[in-house]
């Protein structure tokens, strides 16, 4: 066990290493002048040099990585050239609204999705079967940004029911301690902010959700349909348990291993893939920020960005292997 | 007789499209949708309107019969730019798929039947890739090469290929073991004859499976990109593009954004539903339960 | 209903106005650095010396009461009020005012340029401040401009104090809070010099909101009153709404169209001239800025002194084109040419778009590419300039209300490329507008007319074109009055002079 452990240990920290080695390279490598970018859109040609050396770009490629890895321990993330704030606290700033929206989103669709799946193998063959793959299929296969204009033209302009976009209304404030606005209302106590911040999440969160709803619900219905054809699956239905027994105390837990390395996968594809729902609903996240610095090669910013998306990969990663290890032999005997 | 003892014999054929009506709906649409794209330029009603043309006097007209589908800012006709919008997805795609394909095949089949370091160093290679989101990939990759329809190409291909090597690999490892591979080497046959003869005709069938549900994802990846304006550029007739061009008008001339998401929306849908009834129906695993129900 | 509910929260006792911007309002906190989008907040947190009014084109007194200007122009006496305090507490006087200024220039940031010609400033008593020239020049100007001439407490110059959020000035309002770069609120500054009398805004919220259709949909539900430029086919839609107003305005914008001198076939006048003769203007008004703008007659823009009749003004010509081209040597067009411009810019996609769909016609093929504005800008300072773009397309606008600057930056000798993105040099051009700008102080007719000389110099050569001068387009709430349009302060409210009915 514990070589196993070790084993992956080694294995993440060698992907960080070279994830941040790539991104380095890529963005040195682009044809773009970051010292432009920092100095802004009216300079002369004598602040941009000036610029250059500031940012120390004057130097050979190998003395910025190990300057750049060495300030990253340290803990700072260097400054970014768009925002001209610490990446640190831009990364502070932009990923709770992101992570909370995720995972406000991922709250409903992790159970309707697998329930859905679980019902697909269930009645497998049947027209309800049929019915449910194509409410999966559709859902992987909409396109986010066309939900999220109709979303808001359905439910803000014609029906009027959902506010039109940010997260919360332009006059509600919140003291900021963690920067998820739930948590930080419910400790201030602040209910009508509160609700207010659970309204602006609906439209984001239902649109963010269709991708996972529909994955998650392909995923569960063919592990389980592999699963219920097992022996085991046989002799329980033979000793007589009740069929939702079957299904979802025997055949679900086997399922347990596949539904969340996919959580684990859509949560840091939606990390990034959000920024789609960001643009359209105004929600200042990691999404938009990711997306904004890679079209103006923010390299500080983009190496943050690659980092964090990078560690968290691998830390779910990583967990997630554990734990499977831990509940299946079969796996750290390998 | 032969045909009907076969398991694909027409009659069996038909049966199991009356049972998988996804299936059949799949096909149906990815057919529908490969036609119009070849057909474009014959059904196109105003052809011209996908390629340089403006007519500034028709612009923003709703539907009518004149224009099925409307006409955009710059006065052109939706409809023929949708269709033609078809070539372009599907053709990008494919492109993307075939390059994956050839690049990640290969490898997979390489690091799956040798084995060893080279299989530890593919491996490992595609998991660093992975590693990165793919739209952040799609998107370092295009920004750093400029926006253009060959880029595109790269830019997806070079995420999806690492997917089919896992794939590949994995059928390898299994099928190295078999009789039939041992007897070829017994035989004295080289090592790139039996990889290539032997071994990857057997890790192509689940690869094909997956390529349908692969277009779809990679038509709406592309779809994305040109909507963040770093994909197809103007005035090529891309969807993705198209909806990202209407969305100032969004709110009163609605079918500039309606029709080419609409458009989006189906073809992927179809790719799914096919590729997703093919699965159903080439799984031995699906296929024993099924027969229960 | 929490819906119902949170609009009744909103009406507190307090006034507050949102103007809802498509940027980050924050870019840099320093007032000395600041040369963009800052100018919407920060000319309600500092002031100048002297306010430049539009329509009568007077300079009016703002921190300065009045000023005296020497006979050779070389010497600007400033007298300062002196009831002004800074946000920080100290007063505001001579003193400050001088290492205010010099603090800027010497900084090198920003907007600095403007007090180029300053050779010293001295304090001649507590409230009354001298500038010495180099050569004489509309100080007046520099002192009224919208970025780089903001009176701050110069005891405080610290980034790290800047960038937490804090504000050394003198105006209305003070920073009170921010949220990264999308939002900031100001509120109002009690011991304000001009007072609180009347109906005044208690804080503004300035907010980013990159999305046009949700703005727009923002403003006519009333979350926000003010919003900059909405793209020209949505106004229309707007007008009809009652609780929106448009309001219309010149403005200092227009865009470009750089020709590569140095790249063949355009490094033939007589293909550029034929090129000038092929832009649909007509169409390009009424299709890509809804009628909301006029055809340039030179780089000058309309609206903004130099700008004359007597400049040349190209036409929609296809049979012209051709007469060129084939004296050119290009009798069935057959070349290619590549023009980039920024990506995500409507205006100008349907322009490049409407000029590639007429070049067809004379068998010219027009590649346009949309590109980031860093990647653009980078690909238009390659050091091969056959291996550049042949038409560049951007805005020009400037903060500073005087012509050279347009003249000067895009069309004067570089060294090293920047703004000058046709590549051409013109030793006669560069002369006549240098003399003008010295000239400008003293005798401000002549200078005009060598400007109008230089710009019938750039109608010939055509390195570039101006295609047309925008007028600004905004869309406010209805019930706000008190908003004056101003194109030399663009896009700024002034808050403090506006309230809701």
């Amino acid at each position: 066990m514990l070589s196993y452990v070790v084993r992956r240990c080694l294995f993440a920290l060698f992907v960080l290493v070279g994830v941040s080695i790539l991104t380095f390279l890529l963005t040195r490598v682009a044809p773009s002048d970051p010292a432009a970018r920092w100095v802004g859109p009216r300079a002369t040609a004598e602040q941009i040099t000036q610029a250059r050396a500031e940012l120390g770009l004057d130097k050979p490629l190998p003395v910025q990585y190990m300057l750049y890895v060495s300030s990253l321990l340290q803990g700072n993330w260097g400054i970014s050239i768009r925002t001209h704030r610490p990446v640190a606290l831009d990364l502070q700033q932009y990923l709770p609204p992101t992570v909370e929206l995720i995972v406000f989103s991922m709250f409903f669709a992790v159970p309707l999705g697998v329930f859905l799946g679980v019902v697909s193998a269930a009645r497998s063959g049947t027209p309800v079967d049929h019915g449910a793959r194509l409410l999966a299929l559709a859902g992987v296969g909409l396109p986010g940004f066309w939900l999220a204009m109709i979303l808001q033209i359905v439910f803000f302009k014609w029906i009027g029911l959902f506010p039109l976009s940010g997260r919360v209304a332009i006059t509600t404030s919140v003291e900021r301690l963690t920067g998820f606005l739930l948590i930080d209302s419910a400790i201030a106590r602040n209910l009508p902010a509160l609700g207010d911040a659970l309204w602006h999440l609906v439209l984001p969160a239902a649109t963010l959700a269709a991708y996972p709803v529909g994955n998650l619900a392909r995923m569960t219905r063919n592990t389980m349909l592999e699963v219920l054809g097992e022996d085991f699956i046989r002799v329980a239905r033979a000793i007589g348990a009740p069929e939702a027994r079957v299904y979802f105390k025997h055949a679900l837990r086997n399922v347990l291993g596949t539904l969340l390395t996919s959580t684990t996968l859509i949560f840091v594809y939606s990390l990034v893939g959000s920024f789609v729902v960001e643009s359209v609903f105004n929600w200042p996240g990691f999404g938009s920020y990711a997306a904004l610095s890679i079209m103006v090669i923010d390299y500080p910013a983009i190496m943050g960005i690659t980092t964090v998306v990078a560690v968290s990969y691998v830390v779910l990663n990583l967990i997630n292997d554990l734990a499977m290890a831990v509940v299946d032999p079969r796996i750290r005997l390998s | 007789m032969t045909s009907k003892s076969s398991p694909y014999g027409t009659i069996q054929l038909l049966r199991i499209l009356r049972r998988q009506p996804l299936l059949f709906a799949g096909f149906v649409g990815v057919a529908t949708v490969s036609l119009l794209a070849i057909l474009a330029p014959l059904v196109a009603p105003y052809p011209e309107d996908a390629g340089s043309a403006t007519h500034v006097d028709s612009r923003l007209l709703p539907p009518s019969a004149d224009h099925l589908f409307g006409t955009d800012q710059l006065g052109r006709d939706i409809l023929s730019r949708v269709l033609f919008g078809a070539r372009i997805s599907l053709s990008v795609s494919v492109a993307a798929i075939a390059l994956a394909l050839a690049i990640g095949v290969p490898l997979g089949v390489i690091a799956g039947y040798t084995g060893g370091v080279t299989d530890e160093s593919i491996m490992r290679g595609t998991e660093l890739i992975m590693s990165f989101p793919e739209l952040l990939r799609a998107m370092a990759v295009m920004a750093l090469l400029g926006p253009s329809l060959l880029n595109a190409v790269l830019a997806l291909a070079v995420g999806w290929w690492t997917w089919h090597a896992r794939l590949v690999r994995s059928q390898a490892l299994s099928i190295r073991e078999t009789a039939y591979v041992e007897a070829a080497r017994a035989m004295g046959a080289s090592w790139f004859r039996v990889v290539f003869r032997h071994v990857l005709p057997q890790c192509l069938v689940p690869a094909t499976v997956q390529v349908s549900m692969d277009l779809g994802g990679i038509i709406l990846t592309f779809a994305t990109l040109s909507f963040l304006g770093i994909g197809a550029q103007p005035p090529t007739p891309e969807w993705g593009l198209m909806v990202s061009s209407g969305r100032t008008y969004f709110l009163t001339q609605w079918w500039i954004t309606l029709f080419p998401g609409l458009a989006i929306f189906l073809t992927v849908l179809s790719f799914n539903l096919l590729g997703d009834g093919l699965r159903e129906i080439m799984d031995p695993r699906m296929r024993g339960h099924q027969r229960r129900g | 209903m929490v819906m119902m509910v949170a609009p009744a929260l909103a009406v507190s006792a307090e006034e507050v106005a949102v103007y809802g911007y498509n940027s980050d309002p924050i870019v840099f906190w320093d007032p000395r650095d600041a040369a963009s989008d800052e100018t919407i907040w920060m000319n309600n947190v500092y002031e100048r010396l002297l306010h430049l009014n539009f329509e009568t084109g007077d300079l009016e007194p703002e921190l300065a009461m009045r000023y005296e200007v020497s006979d050779d122009g070389l010497v600007w006496t400033f007298y300062l009020r002196q009831d002004v305090q800074f946000h920080t507490g100290n007063a505001m006087d001579a003193a400050a005012v001088r290492d205010s200024i010099l603090g800027t220039k010497n900084r090198g940031k920003g907007l600095a340029y403007i007090w180029d010609a300053v050779k010293s400033v001295d304090v001649i008593d507590g409230h009354t401040v001298t500038f010495r020239l180099e050569y004489p020049a509309p100080l007046g100007l520099s002192a009224a401009s919208a970025l780089g001439a903001f009176i701050y407490d110069p005891k405080y110059v610290d980034e790290a104090w800047y960038s937490a959020g804090n504000d050394s000035g003198t105006g209305p309002y003070a920073v009170k809070s921010h949220d990264g770069t999308e939002r900031i609120e100001l509120a109002k500054f009690t011991k304000y010099w001009r007072g609180w009398d009347g109906q005044h805004f208690d804080k503004v919220v300035f907010l980013k909101v990159a999305d046009a259709t949700t703005r727009r949909l923002m403003v006519e539900s009333g979350q926000i009153d003010f919003t900059n430029q909405l793209p020209p086919q949505m106004i229309a839609d707007l007008g009809r709404s009652s609780s929106v107003e448009i309001v219309k305005g010149p403005s200092f914008q227009n865009l470009i169209a750089f020709f590569n001198t140095k790249k063949p076939p355009l490094d033939d006048p007589l293909v550029r001239r034929a090129l000038a003769y092929t832009i649909p203007y007509a169409d390009v008004i009424t299709s890509a800025l809804g009628g909301f703008g006029q055809q340039s007659r030179g780089p000058v823009p309309y609206g903004m002194w130099g700008h004359s009749d007597r400049i040349k003004q190209y036409t929609f010509s296809m049979e012209t084109a051709r007469a060129l081209l084939t004296a050119a040597g290009y009798p069935d067009g057959g070349f290619k040419l590549v023009l980039t411009y920024t990506a995500g810019d409507d205006i100008e996609e349907l322009t490049a778009q409407l000029w590639k769909s007429a070049l067809a016609q004379l068998n010219v093929e027009l590649e346009i590419r949309g590109m980031p504005w860093e990647s653009h800008w980078d690909y238009a300072k390659g050091t091969d300039p056959l291996k550049r773009q042949d038409i560049f397309m951007f805005y020009w606008w400037s903060s500073y209300p005087n012509p050279y600057g347009y003249l000067h930056y895009m069309f004067e000798t570089e060294q090293e490329i920047t703004w000058n993105l046709g590549y051409y040099s013109n030793p006669v051009y560069d002369s006549l507008i240098n003399t003008a700008n010295r000239l400008t102080g003293r005798n401000q007719d002549e200078a005009i007319d060598m400007f109008i000389e230089a710009q019938n110099i750039l109608m010939e050569d055509v390195p570039g074109l101006a295609v047309f001068d925008m007028q600004y387009v905004r869309a406010k709430n209805a019930d706000l009055t008190g908003y004056v349009d101003n194109p030399i302060y663009t896009n700024v409210v002034f808050w403090y002079d506006c309230h809701r009915k």
